[in-house]
């Protein structure tokens, strides 16, 4: 069964921002919330380098974990998705998130922030798939429909890549062989644990996160 | 479980920020990989990564935060540990205590003659913090134990606007406490300055152990045991509300390390509060005989007061604060 | 945790989006079939879908919207960058409802950047013109299009009467259609005037002029594709990945599959150079001295091609001694990059070839704009890598369609097709609009402005403000009629609003109301007009490898907006010559159709080959995008097998002969028909005495085997080739020739049987040249150094000073005077700084189209100046905080926000330009009509830079100003 992760190559991302602005057309997301971003490294010097960065649909999804509500689901994929039903915008799971994927619609909370946004791998909510209402709360339902999320799908340079893990890793490291460098893919130990090959069912699958 | 690691940590890494310079070879080389088991994948990032972002979001530009792990290990193990912990064992304590010693009686029964002790403000003041502090711990208590105690009896369905609620309950009852506070701080302050004579009540337990009774260190309008009350709660209080605040504005004036820091700040005080104040409402209940009374209606027994805090009794009857007394002289 | 639907979810990824978006590991040796094995969406994964039942199975299209509701995909290009990237739109009820990758485009491959993934906002068009505006005593007010053709009519004509047809300055627009820029064109000349221009003036004029004038044509040699068999770039002056970021892909294929040395030469580290194996950075402005730099240690070491000089470069050795003065002490003097470098860079250049240049605005937008072409063209002469297949000039243009405006002729200089404006011109024209000659000539004021250059939009302000004894015409320029420009496109921002004030009449036609509109100083007189984008109407464009694209339309023109065409038209007829104009072009409901139009081009543009691409084919190459090679762009399969995506031009003769285009220009390893070619003989047959044939080099097949002129009937004669005419043929060219038929030619026979007969015995119609390494037309033949008006070294310019002050387009030029004056003042000092401009990958142009867009106004949200932290520390300045930036002329200045990085050199300042819409530290808002103003607002850049003009194009210097930053 696929397991499906996003790996930026960060020797090919230009930081042309297409990611970003695909995931705002395929589903509306409104300005203030950046399901993805692009985040430049050593900016102006030898070595600059950027990466685009969305939630990365980790293994052990802190985010999951550090909910108080326990919103969070995990698909027989590895996609990590969020209930809004149940989100009571509580602002935990950012704190607890390595990649600063959590969005909310506002940013001050005597109330609340509102229902968390963030990147759903183009693969919906919990809702039924292709609903109106799944579109509406989290945006188009891509997976369902058998297409990959936009972001990769229109990366100009083919940095960001979605998909399959394994797959995603054989092109990975095919890719760097034949270019004759490469420098990791950037957030892979910090989403999928150094050991893992891409299996749902590996350490830190679905089923052992949480508490 | 890692208790106080990840406050540690996070302090460490705010401290130094640290700017991981990623290993980047540009040009094929001797470096070059010959397999493709030879080129990296998983790298890992221990470091905080930092970068430029155009959006004008300065959280944004964090790429990797891995403290966020250790924050996690704190939201999902240490904070309830603490919580649960410390009230828990503070409880068991206290029931040692009193299965050991019973209710404090005063030693010479009650008189029957009334000294004012707290007037309309001073009873003002403190239930309206008593009232919101135990508002706020019983919500806090709700989003930190809910999701493994509540949502398996009542499912997420129902526990969801339980915690809302309970979250809006949390944020709006912190403005009467802050109140509360302020006025406890104003009211009680100058009876509160440690003082020599603390000492030696601190070094007798207060007298809480001598089973014969009548043995009270002396004390003024508070004892060291009431101050350390009144300080912690002020104390803890304020540096409750100022992480609280700081969090109702997220990211308004630090980035992420500091709003876990603010978290992990607010958790640990929040466990040594609710500890402290079960030891507070003990004393103040069943613990002792006649000392209720001063926060019920605000005032006490001659007696009580005599036994407790003579230095003050004596300065109540001077003022004509003793129901059928003169004042002396 | 709860686990979601997981059968639904794996068994229903078909999946096809994932094979193709992972194109590279096709390209690496993993086959679709072991892809999909792997992924573990086998045979088995598909059949599972089978399996489910009916319900779970859904259109791949039954997006998001409107479950239920037929779903239309129609498939247009992108309207911003000249890359034409293709955008396939998914349509509800006539609305578009969502965007998906292109995966068939042989150009993007599915990909697109920022501003193409985000086209469909275009035609939600909250912030577009939404009707006809005319502005009263300072409001705005709604009008008909009825009201609003009829009073601009009635002003034109009043204008025309008082001060002639050249009062009337048309402004046309790269981002028309190739039809729309064709039709714009025609527009100009049955007005009577030469005086029509567009943006390619401003980004890549300089580029045409330069290239053209070296081997012939004015266009990229190569395509972006082709990158991919490169085995070293140099980027020089261009920053691909903001400004064309999907040829990033190709490039970056290149550098990869080749490892190919990746060169990026510029004075800022950009985006691009973040990814160089080699970054030399240069001081803004010296170009010249970097390709002489580079050529010094080429000669030095006698890396360059010989053979390929001797037979196929003209004046090589003038070169050779202008290169001589250019030691490496010298160049490292004048451009600040060390000798050694540049000595790594011409040996990665010369011992991995083919090699490639590849340059864009910072080549072109100076005052030795040309030069700096021409130099760079040299280089590549000399090292051979010109018309070889991963060679070439690759020459990126700027708006989606600058490349078919220019070619269609929106310039000041030339009809379309780059004919020029001599008789013959006019008389080709007639012939092919089917008017009288005299019927054109009596549109014109005289005889000699018909033949004179018109005013480029780099000046027109100048033109306004001029007093009638100071312009070559009768009349200042007292009305514009401005088609899809931005107002903070040129330089002196200053002196352009003191001009828009004075016009009488100021005509916006545009989606966006544009920063013409925003200029408090107008209060009257001014008219905006609603035209729709690309993506509303439909027509060919050219994207900068000279592929022609058919877009098709998506929705119909939104609110009350209508296309180009239709606007045109409504002019044309309301000024009384429509009859004549669109004799021979079909007019539906007021609105021409463009594949007539596009037709009538094919009969007339015979010069660049612009006649093959007729919407039938083009239309088929859109349909049977997946049969082009990714890399080659050739068919070799299906309807279009053998032609080169849209059949990028030369595409010889009639359609019918199936020409397939020329993907790489003047490559003589294929035979005419198969898209090889030799450079142009345009320049005569020799010069004081040395021939300018080529030296036994031709095109593969060719029955002339060394050099020859262009056809001419009096050259098939000689040949004897002129009995293969057919009778049809030899009667049009008997009706054209008249008394002197030896004297048609390739270009103005209209019947192409003279290129039809050259082509059959391999020959290309525009005969077999040498390129010309001495352009003596141009005012420096042999580029040499210019030092900028503005010089931030004031002890160079006597050494390289710019060239004399001259007149040209109808105007004074001023340029040695006001450098000495500028190098003998004081100014060095109280403006310390080097200014320079360029390109953010959010935005596009003028920026007010993308600045509206709020999934791109959200990525760049203020206008900045990025400084070196060494500058801003020394100055005070912090990351983020406002500054004021103060340019040297007309008290300009600008309040921005300092943004504080290493990708600008000490002492150098560099701002985006792509703002508007507040001015010396106001907001202009207000001004805008309501609900059209962009989300973004910023200050011009252009409020601070300076004068300063090419002598061929009257391009001007962006590049290098002076300025001073202070904390504000």
């Amino acid at each position: 069964m696929a397991r499906m992760k996003f790996l930026c190559d960060a020797e090919r991302c230009i930081e042309c921002n297409a990611c970003v602005t695909a995931c705002k057309n395929e589903h509306e997301v409104p300005w203030g919330i950046n399901r993805r971003r692009l985040v430049t490294l050593n900016d102006g010097k030898p070595g600059e380098r950027s990466i685009s960065m969305a939630c990365m649909h980790c293994n052990d999804p802190p985010c999951a974990a550090v909910c108080p509500v326990d919103c969070f689901l995990q698909t027989a994929d590895g996609v990590v998705l969020h209930s809004k039903d149940l989100c009571i915008g509580c602002g935990y799971c950012f704190y607890a998130c390595p990649f600063g994927a959590p969005q909310y619609p506002r940013t001050t909370d005597f109330g609340s922030r509102g229902k968390m946004d963030k990147c759903t791998f183009c693969a919906g909510g919990p809702e039924p798939d292709g609903s109106v209402e799944e579109y509406q709360k989290y945006g188009a339902n891509r997976l369902a429909e058998g297409k990959l999320p936009l972001c990769a799908e229109m990366c100009s340079t083919r940095a960001l890549m979605a998909g399959d893990g394994a797959v995603l890793a054989d092109i990975y490291q095919e890719r760097s062989l034949r270019r004759g460098y490469g420098s990791g893919a950037p957030g892979w130990s910090t989403a999928y644990g150094r050991n893992d090959r891409g299996s749902p069912f590996g350490p830190g699958g679905p089923g052992t996160g949480g508490a | 479980m890692r208790p106080l690691h990840a406050l540690l940590l996070l302090i460490v890494l705010l401290a130094a920020p640290t700017f991981a310079q990623a290993q980047l070879y540009q040009v094929p080389g001797q470096n070059s990989p010959t397999t493709k088991e030879q080129v990296p994948l998983y790298v890992p990032q221990d470091d905080k990564v930092i970068g430029r972002v155009s959006i004008p979001d300065e959280k944004l530009a964090v790429l990797v935060q891995p403290e966020g792990r250790e924050w996690r290990e704190w939201r999902s193990h240490t904070l309830r540990l603490a919580i649960g912990g410390l009230a828990i064992g503070m409880t068991a304590v206290l029931a040692i205590f009193f299965l050991y010693r019973g209710t404090i009686r005063i030693h010479g029964g009650r008189s029957r003659r009334l000294v004012l002790r707290f007037n309309w403000a001073d009873r003002f003041a403190h239930w309206t913090t008593a009232v919101s502090f135990l508002i706020m711990a019983l919500t806090g208590v709700i989003l930190t134990f809910g999701r493994p105690l509540l949502i398996p009896l009542i499912g997420h369905q129902a526990f969801t606007p339980l915690a809302e609620y309970a979250k809006s309950l949390h944020n709006f009852v912190s403005v009467p406490f802050v109140v509360g506070l302020l006025m406890i701080l104003a009211l009680w302050l100058r009876d509160n300055v440690p003082e020599k004579a603390d000492w030696i009540w601190i070094r007798t337990a207060g007298g809480l152990f001598s089973k014969a009774g009548g043995h009270h260190p002396e004390a003024g309008r508070f004892n060291a045991g009431q101050k350390m009350v009144f300080w912690s709660i002020v104390l803890g209080g304020i540096g409750m509300a100022a992480t609280g605040y700081l969090m109702m504005v997220p990211f308004a004036f630090t980035g992420i390390g500091g709003m876990q820091i603010m978290h992990v700040i607010h958790g640990l005080l929040a466990a040594g509060l609710i500890a402290a104040v079960i030891g507070h409402i003990y004393i103040g209940t069943i613990g002792m005989e006649g000392a209720f009374d001063a926060m019920g209606c605000g005032v006490v027994d001659e007696n009580w007061a005599m036994e407790h805090h003579r230095r003050w009794y004596e300065e109540q009857l001077r003022k004509g604060y003793v129901e059928g007394r003169q004042p002396a002289e | 945790m709860l686990v979601k639907r997981s059968s639904a979810k794996a068994a229903g990824a078909k999946r096809s989006g994932l094979i193709a978006a992972l194109a590279d590991s096709l390209e690496s040796g993993v086959s679709r079939r072991g892809f999909l094995r792997r992924s573990g969406l086998a045979a088995g994964g598909i059949a599972a879908v089978g399996a489910l039942p009916g319900a779970m199975i859904r259109k791949a299209e039954a997006g998001p919207i409107l479950p239920n509701v037929e779903v239309v995909t129609r498939k247009n290009v992108c309207t911003h960058c000249s890359v034409g990237c293709t955008v396939i739109a998914e349509v509800q009820n006539g609305v578009w409802v969502g965007q998906e990758p292109g995966w068939e485009s042989p150009i993007n491959q599915g990909t697109h950047c920022a501003k193409g993934a985000s086209v469909r906002e275009l035609t939600k068009g909250t912030r577009r013109v939404k009707y006809p505006l005319k502005l009263v005593d300072g409001v705005w007010q709604r009008i008909g299009w009825d009201q609003a053709i009829e009073e601009i009519g009635n002003q034109l004509m009043d204008i025309r009467k008082a001060s002639g047809p050249d009062a009337v300055f048309w402004l046309g627009s790269a981002k028309f259609s190739n039809e729309g820029a064709y039709l714009y064109r025609k527009l100009a000349a049955f007005w009577g005037t030469n005086n029509v221009d567009h943006q390619a003036r401003i980004c890549h004029s300089t580029t045409v002029a330069g290239v053209a004038n070296t081997w012939g044509y004015g266009a990229m040699t190569n395509s972006y594709n082709d990158i991919q068999n490169s085995k070293a770039l140099v980027i020089v002056g261009g920053n691909p990945a903001e400004a064309h970021p999907v040829s990033m892909q190709h490039m970056l294929r290149g550098k990869e599959h080749n490892r190919a040395p990746f060169i990026v030469i510029d004075p800022r580290f950009t985006r691009t150079a973040a990814h160089a194996t080699e970054y030399v950075r240069i001081r803004p402005g010296t170009d010249i001295p970097v390709a002489w730099g580079l050529l010094w240690h080429i000669f030095e070491n006698g890396w360059e091609d010989k053979e390929y000089i001797r037979q196929r470069v003209y004046g090589m050795d003038e070169i050779r001694a202008e290169v001589k003065k250019w030691t490496p002490e010298e160049v490292e003097r004048v451009t600040g990059a060390p000798g050694s470098q540049l000595r790594r860079v011409a040996e990665a250049l010369a011992k991995n070839k083919p090699s490639t240049v590849i340059w864009c605005m910072g080549v072109t937008q100076h005052t030795v704009g040309t030069a700096n072409v021409r130099a760079l063209s040299i280089l590549q002469l000399a090292l051979g890598n010109i018309g070889v297949a991963g060679g070439g000039a690759n020459i990126y243009r700027g708006h989606c369609n600058v490349q078919g405006a220019t070619d269609f002729g929106l310039d000041v200089s030339t009809l379309p097709a780059y004919y020029g404006l001599a008789e013959g011109a006019w008389k080709h024209f007639a012939r092919a609009w089917d008017v009288d000659y005299d019927y054109l000539k009596g549109r014109f004021a005289t005889k000699d402005l018909m033949e004179a250059k018109g005013i480029p939009t780099t000046r027109w302000f100048d033109a306004v403000l001029a007093k009638p004894g100071e312009i070559d015409q009768p009349s200042p320029l007292r009305a514009m009629m401005c088609f899809g420009h931005g107002g903070n496109t040129v330089t002196r921002m200053p002196e352009m609003v003191k001009g828009l004030e004075k016009l009488s009449l100021l005509v916006i036609a545009d989606p966006h109301p544009t920063t013409f509109a925003a200029i408090k100083e107008r209060r009257n007189g001014t008219y905006i007009l609603p035209a729709c984008t690309q993506f509303e109407t439909d027509g060919s464009r050219t994207c900068s490898n000279r592929s022609m694209q058919w877009g098709e339309k998506v929705v119909e023109p939104i609110f009350e907006s209508k296309d180009d065409y239709a606007i045109i038209y409504l002019l044309a007829r309301k000024l009384g010559f429509a009859d004549e104009m669109f004799k021979h072009i079909t007019v539906e409901k007021d609105r021409p159709v463009p594949e007539d139009i596009l037709r009538e081009m094919n009969r007339s543009c015979l010069s660049i080959g612009a006649t093959g691409q007729s919407p039938e084919r083009l239309k088929m190459h859109m349909k049977h995008q997946a049969d082009f090679d990714k890399i080659t762009m050739r068919a070799s399969s299906g309807p279009c097998a053998g032609d080169y995506y849209g059949l990028p031009w030369p595409s010889w003769g009639h359609p019918e002969i199936r020409h397939p285009g020329s993907a790489v220009l003047y490559d003589t390893s294929k035979h005419v028909m198969d898209g090889g070619g030799v450079f142009r003989a345009r320049f005569g047959v020799e010069r004081n005495g040395v021939s300018l044939l080529a030296d036994g080099s031709y095109s593969k097949g060719s029955e002339i085997e060394d050099g020859y002129p262009e056809f001419t009937m009096a050259v098939l004669k000689k040949l004897g080739w002129d009995k293969d005419l057919t009778p049809d043929e030899m009667r049009v060219i008997q009706a054209i020739g008249g008394t002197d038929v030896d004297n048609v030619s390739w270009q103005t026979d209209l019947s192409m049987g003279i290129i039809r007969v050259a082509l059959k015995h391999g020959c290309v119609p525009h005969g077999n040249a040498k390129a010309r390494a001495v352009a003596w037309n141009l005012p420096d033949p042999v580029p040499v150094h210019r030092e900028p008006i503005y010089s931030p070294r004031p002890e160079l310019v006597k050494a390289y000073p710019a060239i004399e002050d001259r007149r040209d387009f109808r105007l004074v030029q001023l340029a040695r005077s006001l450098q000495f004056k500028v190098a003998d003042s004081d100014l060095r000092q109280r403006f310390p700084m080097v200014l320079t401009s360029g390109r953010l990958v959010e935005y596009e142009g003028g920026g007010e189209e993308t600045r509206s867009n709020p999934w791109l106004a959200e990525l760049q949200q203020s206008m900045f100046a990025e400084i070196n932290t060494k500058d801003a520390e020394r100055l005070g300045i912090r990351d983020g905080a406002w500054v004021w930036v103060y340019g040297p002329e007309d008290g300009g200045k600008a309040k921005v926000k300092a943004l504080v990085t290493d990708r600008v050199g000490g002492g150098t300042v560099f701002m985006p330009f792509h703002f508007s819409g507040f001015w010396q530290g106001d907001s202009l808002r207000g001004n805008y009509p309501p609900d059209t103003d962009p989300i973004v607002l910023g200050e011009p850049v252009n409020g601070v830079t300076t004068y300063g003009y090419d002598p061929v194009t009257f391009m001007q210097e962006t590049k290098v100003t002076l300025c001073r930053v202070e904390p504000a």
